[in-house]
């Protein structure tokens, strides 16, 4: 590619002047005379800046340039095409055309009507674009403009001047004498400051404070529930399965921390079981209940391989071996799942005997702390 | 909505004690078909019947003789490090692993996976016959095994199967080499036998823990999502969020870099 430097361009350069060459300023007759092209030819070189011309357009009435023209037309005349079509099938859909309603096996226009929509549209908005860009590539002059570097610091006339306006304004606005209004102004936008901060207060808690990380809604004597809230009876599950389980409280169901996995063993998984110190007695006969949610990173845990007794976490990978106190088997989590000690009340339903020993979840920086306390 | 015409208070109560009458002939339908059903149901079988059954039970041992025995044992109770004991297992389970293909296996592995089915329908019916008479177990329900709420079989489907088997009963990946698989291949039979008998390591889902009709709504849930559409366009497998992430990083980037690739070169 060669670059062609206008003619001229450089002869009437002038460098280095930050006010611009007064030497080319031209009277007002000139002015007069001049065209939009030289106009802006003029503005550029007061302002110091060369534009080096890479390419010309294809010359007026050549063959490329109507080829071009084409070209571009046909990209904005598929672009119209295209957003009439999707009016088309928006307002269309239910009148002329079939409907759009979603339904089970549904029929091929429901199908494809959002498609079309996102198609129509779609297609318009990018043959726009590639108009557009055709015509700035094959229809426009390519240029690449340089300016000169400025020199420096401003003159000190102009830098005293520019200080004292400022100055002698804030002078006339009393500021420095009046000092009840300097007083209360700046009151109000210290207050005005606060406001803005206070919200944010209710973004900050004392992670010290309360038991909400250590404690859930589980308690001696806390029916198990299914999700619809019935309790369950030993005899409802066989060996082998797996029931998600919330305590019996006021929105227990929602309670994010609460959610527990009631499992019931098989017979040769019973024989097994090497219960963890002091968690020999939490399970009920061949039931274990283990918290549903990840030591890892708070994922719940619901993929339970009943054949090798393992509960697999799907967001990384952890694994819980459940005849062994759910301790993990693999994957990144450190710390078993925390067991819920259960018995069966007299009426024959699951019950907690009390609250999991230890915080649920993932870790957190004061988990041993606020366990303690 | 339609609005009805005014009509006359005669022809109002002409149609009300047509329908009183129409009503008592349906109940004394009703109780006759129950009574005659119960009859049916609780009078001693027939000789003959018997004598089927128990055919049945003789051609499915020897079924199980050529086919099982290896791995099974050859009294049902299984041969370690081989296959599981098939006393109590019942005839749900045998259903599920034979109609799919699954038995017999074709080589040990972390998993029996769905492959051609080796034996006739009348095999499998025999061969189930001979498990079952061995220690019983959960038994094939009859019915429509769709006939479940909709929504209801939605919910159910999320919070008990949907954590292995993916939101839209596509399967996923367990550990070490295992997979709950897609359910789009399924039948209504299978789907059901596998929640009573629980194959492999599916829990079992026993009938006071999803009672029969929330196992027929899961069923309903599930066949239906094969049913349904993808109104957004391409399901991409409706594998979930992954499979979406990568089509639109490579595919949508891909023709993004294209376009400003393109914008930028010189003309």
């Amino acid at each position: 590619m060669s670059i062609d430097h206008r003619a001229g361009a450089h002869g009437e350069r002038s460098v280095g002047n930050t006010a611009g060459s007064s030497d080319l300023a031209p009277t007002r007759e000139q002015l007069a005379a001049m065209s939009h092209a030289e106009l802006d030819m003029l503005g550029a070189r007061l302002d110091d800046t060369e534009v080096v011309v890479l390419s010309n357009p294809p010359p007026p009435g050549s063959i490329a340039e109507k080829r071009a023209e084409r070209q571009v037309a046909l990209c904005f005349g598929l672009a119209t095409l295209f957003a009439f079509a999707f009016v088309i099938v928006f307002w269309g859909a239910g009148w002329f055309l079939p409907d759009w309603e979603y339904e089970v096996g549904g029929s091929a226009f429901g199908t494809l009507f959002t498609p079309l929509l996102g198609l129509t549209m779609g297609s318009a908005l990018a043959f726009l674009g590639i108009g557009i860009v055709l015509w700035a590539k094959k229809l426009m002059p390519h240029e690449v403009a340089t300016q000169g570097r400025h020199g420096g610091a401003s003159d000190p006339v102009d830098a005293q001047t520019a200080g004292g306006t400022i100055m002698a304004g804030f002078a006339r606005t009393g500021l420095a004498r009046h000092n009840i209004v300097r007083r209360s102004l700046l009151g109000a936008a210290g207050a005005l400051g606060l406001l803005a901060i206070v919200p944010l207060g209710g973004l900050i808690k004392d992670p010290n404070r309360g038991r909400e990380l250590v404690e859930t809604a589980w308690d001696e004597g806390i029916r198990l529930l299914r999700d619809d809230g019935t309790p369950i009876r030993p005899s409802d599950m066989q060996p082998g399965s797996l029931e998600t389980v919330f305590p019996a409280v006021e929105g227990g169901n929602r309670q994010a921390d609460a959610a527990t996995m009631l499992i019931r063993l098989r017979r040769e998984q019973v024989e097994a079981v090497e219960a963890p110190p002091g968690q020999e007695d939490f399970g009920w006969e061949d039931y274990l209940a283990f918290s549903k949610i990840c030591t890892h990173a708070g994922c719940p845990v619901s993929l339970y391989e009943q054949e090798t007794g393992r509960i697999l976490c799907p967001c990384h990978q952890s694994q819980f071996d459940v005849t062994r106190g759910a301790s993990p088997a693999f994957g990144p989590a450190a710390r078993a799942l925390p067991q819920l000690p259960i018995a069966v009340d007299e009426e024959g339903f699951f019950v907690a005997r009390s609250d999991y020993p230890e915080p649920v979840g993932p870790s957190f920086w004061n988990r041993e702390k606020v366990e303690e306390g | 909505m339609t609005l009805s015409k005014p009509e006359s208070g005669a022809a109002r109560r002409r149609r009300r004690r047509l329908r009183r009458k129409l009503s008592r002939a349906a109940a004394l339908l009703a109780t006759l078909i129950v009574t005659g059903g119960l009859y049916a149901a609780m009078a001693p079988g027939s000789v003959a019947e018997d004598a089927a059954d128990s055919n049945a039970v003789e051609a499915g041992r020897e079924l199980y003789e050529q086919s099982c025995i290896t791995c099974h044992g050859s009294n049902l109770e299984g041969v370690s490090d081989r296959g599981p004991s098939l006393i109590g297992v019942g005839e749900a389970s045998v259903f599920f692993q034979v109609s799919t293909g699954r038995m017999p296996l074709a080589r040990q592995g972390e998993q029996a996976f769905r492959g051609p089915v080796t034996f006739t329908d009348d095999e499998i019916d025999q061969l189930m016959a001979y498990i079952q008479a061995n220690g019983g177990g959960p038994t094939l329900p009859s019915g429509d095994l769709r006939d479940g709420e909709l929504a209801a079989g939605g919910e159910l489907f999320r919070l008990n199967c949907a954590s292995c088997h993916n939101f839209a009963g596509r399967g996923g990946a367990l550990s070490s080499g295992k997979n709950a698989p897609n359910l789009s291949e399924a039948s209504d039979l299978q789907m059901y036998a596998a929640m009573l008998s629980g194959p492999s390591n599916m829990p079992v889902f026993g009938d006071n823990q999803l009672t029969p009709e929330e196992k027929r709504a899961i069923i309903n849930y599930v066949q239906t999502l094969d049913e349904s559409t993808d109104p957004g366009g391409l399901g991409i497998g409706r594998a979930g969020p992954v499979p979406e992430g990568v089509v639109i990083w490579l595919l949508g980037m891909g023709v993004l870099l294209i376009g400003v690739f393109w914008i930028g070169s010189k003309a």
